[in-house]
């Protein structure tokens, strides 16, 4: 009997180990070495985990969705960094950075756990890895203990997110039962689909293990806690939970279905009860975040809701499971990843100099910071899906995928004027934040704002990429 | 012995029990509580497949070691949650779920 744990080698988890390595230096620096600032560790770990991120885009150790994870990680310790002055208040009450190192380390061992969950081949590995992500994200949400909207967060994290991890287990249970293996592969499912349909007990499983995976991406109906988290969490956080921990959902997503795939694509009938609740799923999410997402102030949790609206729109590649879906998803989730980090900044900044997260804080700053207006304007565009933006191309393979699947499978028609229902109310609320900057004007006693060095880069080279590849998509393919 | 299928309707049971009481239960410890209850039933079933899969009287340990982590794993969940209760005690003096009504549409 073969192992699963005898499939993976030590070499092929150097970038983890690397990861956790340096968040452990921070631990061991913050506790031996008191007289360094801490704001440092910030800088140390998104220097780390940049440099993951370059040995992850190609060669070797190439994982896309470890790719993408260092670089949200990279963003959020740079977000962190220009946020401390919010941290050490939240935390000591005061300018004292005491308590704030564990802060900067956390998203690098979250982001180890995310990394192997790239390049999982069992359940097992699928569990731990995840478990690394989400209980590093409890503390990470709950983290501002002089907070009380954080502390709310955390709870509430941490009690919905047991109960998907609770889900997740029995259905690996009953995976295994079923299958009598835990590895993701295509044989394991045919043992079970031999009949020429799904037998109860390994539905039950797939239903179970896939609760606990749409649970992390937020896809209705497990999507209750993403607002509350969102608004509630250290902008950082919400950062990283908005995504990286998405994008962790997404690999997960994408694992638990490959057993299916070879049967979508040979097979279509033996998988359409699958196919159907996938696109019933995608159907919820997307109305429950894009229309959710209307009535919403905050722009925190403005940007909660749209996360769940944009997890409808990648979750509609999967409905077409017989096709193409990792580089879809993969494309989707960087155009997502770049103009939601690019909001959490200005957020972020908003929250540090005029000291509110509502959507009125933006008010006026097309007169005061024009060219700062001007690059988040390009984010929330490229969110809305304007043309000539990344997010325009990634929702338009979408709407493509749904075509595609329709070839496949009988009635799914009915997904297509949802999608273009919800596309339509992106337009609106995402508009909202440009109307209170170029619509609105500034209150006497609003200064123009300072935008820090890092906010400033970040915010540019975000623009950048997402207009480059908005217009000459081929250029980093 | 046994029957299979004594030990998977007894986990799945405890497992409904576990689930009903994070649903209807207000108060934050006995949520967390029946959280554990649930991943000690998935740990029921787990050792029960493996040892109904097993050959010649050797069950198939690849469960066990899934069950191992779980334990491992519930540990870790129990020190961070109870970390945070704790936090919220203090922040509210209550460690009811109706306490937690900061934030909302």
């Amino acid at each position: 009997m073969d192992t699963t744990l005898s499939s993976y080698t030590w070499c092929q988890f150097a970038p983890e180990f690397a990861l956790v390595a340096v968040a452990v230096i921070i631990l061991l620096a913050d506790s031996f070495l008191p007289q360094i600032p801490k704001r440092i560790y910030a800088l140390v770990g998104a220097a780390g985990a940049f440099v993951i991120t370059c040995l992850m885009a190609r060669g070797e150790y190439a994982n896309w969705f470890g790719f993408l994870a260092c670089a949200a990680t990279t963003l959020t310790l740079l977000l962190a960094y220009d946020y401390r002055k919010i941290t050490c208040e939240s935390i000591a009450g005061s300018e004292n950075e005491d308590g704030t190192a564990e802060f900067y380390a956390l998203p690098l061992i979250a982001c180890a756990g995310i990394c192997c969950l790239g390049q999982a081949k069992d359940l097992v590995m699928l569990f731990v890895s995840l478990e690394v992500i989400t209980l590093s994200s409890y503390v990470l949400a709950g983290y501002f203990r002089r907070n009380q909207g954080s502390i709310e967060a955390g709870v509430k994290y941490l009690i919905l997110g047991a109960m998907s991890t609770g889900l997740l287990v029995f259905g690996a249970a009953w995976y295994f039962g079923t299958t009598g293996s835990f590895d993701l592969d295509p044989l394991m499912a045919h043992t079970a689909l031999s009949h020429g349909y799904l037998s109860t007990g390994f539905l039950m499983a797939t239903a179970l293990l896939l609760a606990g995976a749409l649970f992390k991406v937020g896809a209705a109906p497990m999507h209750m806690w993403i607002p509350d988290v969102y608004q509630g969490a250290p902008t950082p956080t919400s950062n990283f939970l908005a995504i990286a921990s998405k994008a962790a959902g997404f690999a997960a997503l994408c694992l638990l279905l490959r057993p299916f795939r070879p049967f979508a694509e040979a097979y279509p009938g033996t998988v359409s009860i699958l196919v159907h609740s996938l696109s019933i799923v995608a159907a919820a999410t997307l109305l429950i975040g894009n229309l959710g997402a209307i009535g919403q102030h905050n722009a925190k949790r403005l940007l909660g809701y749209s996360s769940i609206g944009q997890a409808g729109f990648i979750l509609i590649f999967f409905v077409n499971l017989g096709g193409d879906i990792e580089p879809y998803v993969f494309n989707y989730l960087l155009a997502y990843a770049l103009a939601t980090a690019a909001a959490f900044f200005a957020i972020a900044m908003l929250r540090t100099q005029r000291g509110s997260e509502e959507i009125s804080a933006f008010r006026g700053l097309g007169k005061t910071n024009p060219r700062t207006a001007f690059l988040i304007t390009v984010s929330f565009a490229s969110l809305a899906g304007v043309p000539l933006t990344m997010g325009f191309l990634a929702k338009y393979y979408s709407f493509c995928a749904l075509i595609q699947a329709m070839g496949s499978w009988n009635g799914l028609l009915w997904l297509l004027p949802v999608m273009i229902v919800c596309a339509a109310a992106g337009f609106y609320y995402y508009f909202k934040v440009l109307r209170a900057m170029y619509w609105e004007k500034p209150l006497e006693s609003d200064k123009p704002l300072r935008v820090p060095a890092v906010t400033a880069a970040v915010l540019t080279a975000c623009s950048i990429v997402i207009i480059l590849m908005g217009t000459y998509p081929l250029l980093f393919s | 012995m046994t029957p299979l299928a004594h030990y998977l309707i007894f986990s799945g049971i405890l497992f409904s029990i576990g689930l009903a009481g994070v649903i209807i239960r207000k108060n934050i410890i006995v949520v967390f509580m029946c959280l554990e209850m649930m991943l000690s039933a998935a740990n029921i079933s787990l050792v029960a497949f493996s040892r109904a899969q097993g050959v010649n009287g050797i069950p198939m340990y690849d469960a066990q070691v899934l069950a191992l982590f779980i334990v491992a794993i519930a540990a870790a969940e129990v020190a961070i949650g109870l970390a945070l209760i704790v936090a919220m005690f203090r922040a509210r003096k209550s460690v009811e779920s109706s306490a937690l009504n900061t934030l909302k549409d």
